[in-house]
């Protein structure tokens, strides 16, 4: 019999699942904007993804400060160990049904992967697009800023890169989600908050 | 005696009474009163001065500044009258007086017909008299009556007695009562600027684009200020006119206002006829991110989509090198298009005409250099440009502007390279819309400006580009986002900016949609592998 | 004699124009109101839009002496009425704006813009 462990709490369940709607919403509204499809049109594409993001910028301030008040930010420290066994496990492993190389507990609830993979959406393309997406906005405050000799190309170019590492994120971020004991393993835990562990 | 005397004050009062009370009574029953003018606080046709026949313009303008003492003078200053006009900051003496354009191309030796829009009387040649006060065309502008004319051919005389014109020609001139009109004098009008200025290059809308007779008394889709059952703005309104001489000018106009709204009693000597000095310079209220856009864009670029809107289509080339081709009978001809409009004639050439027009856009920064006649030009794959519009992405002083630009080819001189000013108007041998014969209209209209001319004739392409102010659209009207944020941008030859989605980097677009589908071709792959070897298990 | 009768009419004609013309008739004022009201509601009617050159003065004048609108079923004054503008105002822009004129006045407003405007007058007008 497997044993359950509660490892998504309530706040960073909603925290989880409003964000990747926001990502999502953030993400379709995006490439609208940038003329990959029309489907609000530019004007209102724009529209609401100023709206949205700002709503996630909301929704950080809270998850920031969640982070900090439990502690819970030390899951996202980057460990080199058991590294190789992760990549080894999704490389070969996984297709010869070997066991998990790592065992989740609350208070390691991302494998090693995960953690460099997070912490590298955390402090790279994340801030990226925030601080892109921020100077956009404020455009015309630049001069103000004293980043006058700030290039609105470059800023622009920054934040559709950060879009596209984004998208490749989702991708390989969702696809993963079935690499669980079962496929949707790791969705129900997301959901309900208990992880069954081996 | 006391009691008297308060019987006489109480039937006084009776009286006072009834008397009150009658005209209401009468009101009533004749309820709409003539009404006072509120509009002026002197009715001309009162005037005994005004009450009599006039045989001729300076006969009223005479009677007009016998009051107005000082009129004549603040008009002599203006370039309404002097059709001069030193630019300062090129020192070109322009005007129209000097001017070469491509329309009907220039003024000299051609008085008699152009200058039937000149705020004068009889300037039918160089000898005309600028100081003269009596020749000032007090009309022209004031006239309320819409029926003060002033026939082409006539130097800006005015006809008061039934005339044959051109002489031979059958057709008749009608008198018009200038009686009447004095006494109907007021301020300017759409009507009176219109006169002129929606007719100019001639015929109703032909130069400008944004002004032509729909803007008389135009609706609110045609333009938003000048509606004439909303704001009814008068020409005037925008175009403050101080002391005779009106604001704004299209010879070294205000390209970037950052000068701001204007205020009452601050001292202000900024160009009252630019959108900022009503609107400030953040007037959108709502969204932030227009505001943005004002700082690089003129306001006339968003809220102006199109010119020529009014159903009165604008000319957009004129090409002289066709001119002078004759029918079979040797009798000059006249091609009309589809509509009826027409589009080619043996005096003038080929046109075509636009409405609906989208505008080009390029950078200004309000300074205009001109190709005068006295300035060298070279025939080349690149049109001269009649007037230059100076402006850059840098200079900090550009904006992008809207332009009609009014493309043609025009007679020069190959040998001594320069434009020319032909005789093309006017019942003579030499004229070129009577005789079709380049030579003679060129010699005798070069003898007349004063300017060297080789004899020899060769036709150049020419450009002249005309800022659009005009015709400004309901806000639910102006441009979308899209217009310019697309790939095929109306901005499409603006240098210098970054224009989101228009300037879209490719080689970026190509690696990050790459390396999203290598992803996910690595997810799929990845996941096909798992159900493939989880069956094998 | 001649001159009696030329002096005999040109008496009546003046006081006609004197009585005609006791309110100073504002031609732009019937300009917007013909374009507007009249216009507006003729462009989508079988008979269409009637430009004020397509008759003469003297038509003009006939016609709204006769006051016989679409064949004498109603009248040209009622389109003129303080009514008339209330009942479309709140559709209308020139009716709104003229809605307190008084009627003899808007309709002379609007006779002396078709007079200018006719096929004879001082300035033949379209209907646009």
């Amino acid at each position: 019999m497997a044993e359950r462990i509660y490892v998504f709490k309530r706040f960073e369940r909603f925290w989880h699942w409003s964000q990747a709607g926001l990502i999502m919403f953030l993400m379709l509204t995006a490439f609208d904007i940038h003329g990959t499809y029309t489907i609000f049109g530019f004007e209102k594409a724009v529209a609401y993804h100023t709206t949205a993001a700002w709503t996630l910028i909301g929704l950080w301030v809270f998850a920031i400060f969640w982070h900090f008040t439990t502690g819970e930010w030390k899951q996202y420290i980057p460990t080199t160990e058991k590294v190789v066994a992760m990549m080894k496990y999704y490389l070969v492993g996984i297709f010869k049904n070997a066991p998990h190389p790592f065992r989740l507990t609350t208070l390691r609830k991302h494998n090693p992967l995960q953690r460099l993979a997070y912490l590298a959406i955390l402090v790279c393309v994340g801030p990226l697009i925030w601080v892109t997406g921020v100077l956009y906005l404020f455009y015309d405050q630049w001069a103000a800023w004293g980043l006058g000799s700030l290039s609105l190309e470059w800023v622009a170019n920054g934040h559709i890169a950060g879009a596209f590492m984004m998208l490749a994120f989702l991708i390989a971020h969702v696809y993963l989600t079935t690499a669980g004991h079962t496929p949707l393993a790791h969705i129900k835990a997301m959901i309900t908050g208990w992880e069954e562990v081996d | 005696m006391g009691h008297l005397f308060n019987r006489a004050a109480l039937a006084l009062c009776c009286a006072g009474w009834l008397v009150a009370t009658g005209p209401v009574l009468a009101e009533e029953a004749k309820p709409e009163p003539k009404p006072l003018k509120l509009t002026t606080t002197a009715d001309h046709a009162k005037f005994k001065e005004l009450q009599k026949t006039f045989n001729s313009g300076p006969e009223v303008t005479k009677a007009c500044l016998a009051c107005h003492t000082e009129a004549a003078g603040q008009i002599h200053r203006t370039k309404h009258w002097k059709w001069e006009y030193l630019n300062p900051d090129t020192k070109q003496t322009l005007g129209k007086k000097t001017v070469v354009n491509n329309f009907c191309i220039s003024v000299a030796s051609n008085e008699a017909a152009c200058n039937s829009c000149h705020i004068g009387y009889g300037w039918k040649d160089a000898s005309f008299d600028f100081k003269s006060e009596e020749n000032v065309d007090c009309l022209a502008c004031h006239d309320t009556t819409g029926n003060y004319k002033k026939p082409s051919g006539l130097a800006g005389n005015v006809v008061t007695k039934d005339m044959e014109f051109p002489p031979g020609s059958g057709k008749i001139l009608k008198a018009i009562d200038l009686s009447k009109i004095a006494q109907k004098v007021g301020k300017s009008s759409r009507d009176t600027c219109g006169a002129c200025h929606f007719f100019g290059g001639g015929g109703d809308g032909v130069k400008h684009g944004d002004l032509d007779s729909s803007m008389s008394a135009p609706e609110k889709e045609l333009d938003v200020h000048m509606d004439a059952t909303g704001l009814d703005f008068t020409c005037g309104t925008c175009h403050k006119t101080s002391s005779h001489d009106v604001a704004g000018s299209r010879y070294s106009p205000t390209a970037k206002d950052s000068k701001g709204a204007h205020l009452r009693g601050k001292t202000d000597n900024g160009n009252p006829a630019t959108c900022v000095a009503c609107h400030n310079n953040a007037p959108h209220k709502s969204v932030a991110r227009l505001n943005q856009h004002a700082g690089k864009i003129a306001c006339q670029t968003c809220h102006i989509p199109s010119f020529a809107r009014g159903g009165i289509p604008t000319k957009m080339t004129w090409d002289w090198s066709t001119a002078g081709q004759l029918d079979a009978a040797g009798k000059q001809i006249t091609k009309k298009d589809a509509k009826g409009r027409i589009i080619y004639e043996s005096r003038k050439g080929d046109f075509t005409l636009g409405e609906n027009v989208k505008p080009e856009y390029v950078w200004f920064n309000g300074n205009v250099t001109y190709t005068l006649i006295t300035d060298k030009i070279e025939k080349s794959d690149q049109r001269v440009p009649i007037n230059k519009i100076g402006g850059s992405p840098s200079d900090g002083k550009s904006m992008i502007w809207p332009m009609k630009v009014f493309r043609g080819s025009q007679p020069y001189d190959p040998v001594n390279k320069t434009l020319v000013t032909p005789h093309t108007a006017g019942n003579d041998d030499t004229g070129y819309w009577k005789n079709l014969n380049w030579d003679k209209a060129i010699a005798v209209g070069m003898n007349t400006s004063g300017h060297p001319f080789s004899g020899k004739i060769d036709f150049i392409k020419t450009e002249m580009s005309w800022p659009i102010n005009h015709m400004v659209a309901p806000k639910e009207k102006a441009l979308g986002c899209a217009e310019c944020h697309s790939k095929d941008s109306r901005l499409a030859g603006i240098q210098g900016v970054y224009i989101p989605v228009r300037d879209n980097n490719k080689l970026l677009d190509t690696i990050g949609w790459a390396v999203v589908f290598l992803t996910l071709l690595g997810v799929i792959g990845h996941g096909a592998m798992r159900i493939v070897t989880a069956r094998r298990h | 004699m001649k001159l009696a009768t030329t002096l005999a009419a040109g008496v009546a004609l003046s006081l006609l124009a004197a009585s005609a013309f006791a309110y100073d008739a504002d031609w732009k004022r019937g300009r917007v109101y013909y374009r507007s009201v009249c216009t507006s509601c003729h462009a989508v009617q079988p008979i269409g839009t009637i430009n004020p050159s397509s008759k003469t003065k003297a038509e003009w004048a006939a016609y709204l002496k006769a006051d016989k609108h679409a064949k004498g079923k109603d009248t040209v004054k009622q389109y003129v009425s303080k009514a008339y503008r209330a009942s479309i105002k709140s559709g209308n822009k020139a009716a709104e704006k003229f809605a307190d004129t008084p009627d003899q006045e808007l309709l002379d407003d609007v006779a002396a813009f078709l007079t200018k405007g006719a096929k004879d007058g001082d300035s033949p007008a379209s209907c646009n």
